[in-house]
């Protein structure tokens, strides 16, 4: 399903990331610029990459960028399938995917959004919930002076 | 395990993108691409990235179907000056993160340095527990490559160089 306020902010993105499965079952993944067809629900590709010319079937688009911090998270998946479009391909979509507890926004969650932060600790918190009790036991106990120690001395 | 040797321009790739784009096939045959932190373990000929027990569909993905790529586009805080686009093709190997061996704190290692605000999480002791589930409950993607594709200066017009490892090394 198309989502208005998800294609805009996938709109801001120079390129995004087009990856499909080979026959071998292998995944590959491209850099490709875009254009959102609305009215279609499609991403149609300019300047498709050689090696992604003539590819058919399931695929998906992922927009996300980071600064040099590695903040300023931001992502977001197009599910799709890849479908002849006149002598090209284009991506007809079926859903848009964030990983950040809300919807509408590509934005990851950041102590610096203490609201965004919070919702996204509650859906993680009863996930994380969800998979110990399938797991059946609790997690062991983590050796955080140990893990800090090992961190300080490993070789950058 | 045996050691990976790479290309000089690949390993730098490697060793220094902040992030990959990380691909992996869910039940349906749809690939899933996320952003992922890489630690490059090349001793060990293996890359690794962790997911949280809380998001855990990418490990899921990668246990019921291995073949797994990992594309290093994104050169932002690299350091790099014009460097390749590389895509690896490997096969993963899941597991619960619950020793901590020299590849996993390597990848502890990596994100506390590409990203010195998480210190703030994992040094204070009570937003580190409540952050447990996100920090150090997490299951490991031990990534060994079968094949590299190398596009020069990140040119995605041109066709890509194909390493295939079981000639390398």
């Amino acid at each position: 399903m198309w989502d208005r306020r998800l294609a805009e902010r996938a709109r801001s993105y120079p390129t995004g990331v087009l990856s499909w499965v080979e026959p071998s079952g292998d995944p590959v993944s491209v850099r490709v610029a875009v254009e959102l067809d609305e009215p279609r629900e499609r991403v149609l590709f300019p300047a498709l990459p050689p090696i992604a010319r003539g590819r058919t079937g399931l695929a998906c688009l992922l927009f996300h960028m980071h600064d040099e911090q590695l903040e300023g998270l931001r992502q977001v998946v197009l599910k799709g399938e890849l479908v002849a479009d006149g002598a090209s391909i284009a991506l007809e979509v079926t859903g848009f995917v964030t990983a950040n507890g809300r919807a509408g926004t590509d934005e990851m969650p950041h102590a610096g959004a203490p609201l965004h932060m919070l919702a996204f600790y509650r859906l993680g918190r009863r996930k994380a919930k969800e998979y110990l009790a399938k797991r059946g036991e609790p997690w062991p106990p983590i050796p955080f002076e140990e893990i800090g120690r090992a961190v300080a001395e490993a070789p950058d | 395990m045996a050691t990976l040797t790479l290309p000089p321009a690949v390993g730098a790739v490697l060793r220094n993108f902040y992030t990959c784009e990380f691909t992996t096939v869910n039940r349906q045959g749809q690939p899933m691409t996320w952003p992922s932190v890489p630690y490059l373990d090349a001793a060990e000929g293996h890359i690794v990235c962790a997911v949280s027990i809380a998001f855990p569909v990418k490990a899921f993905n990668a246990r019921r179907h291995p073949q797994v790529s990992l594309l290093y586009s994104d050169p932002t805080g690299s350091g790099l000056d014009h460097p390749p686009a590389v895509l690896v093709q490997g096969d993963a190997a899941v597991a619960e993160v619950l020793d901590y061996t020299p590849d996993i704190i390597g990848l502890f290692k990596t994100v506390s340095k590409r990203q010195p605000d998480s210190r703030r999480f994992t040094n204070n002791r009570v937003v580190r527990n409540l952050f447990l589930w996100y920090l150090f409950q997490r299951i490991s993607l031990t990534v060994t490559p079968r094949r590299i594709l190398v596009w020069p200066e990140g040119d995605f017009a041109a066709m890509p160089q194909v390493i295939e490892l079981a000639h390398v090394g």
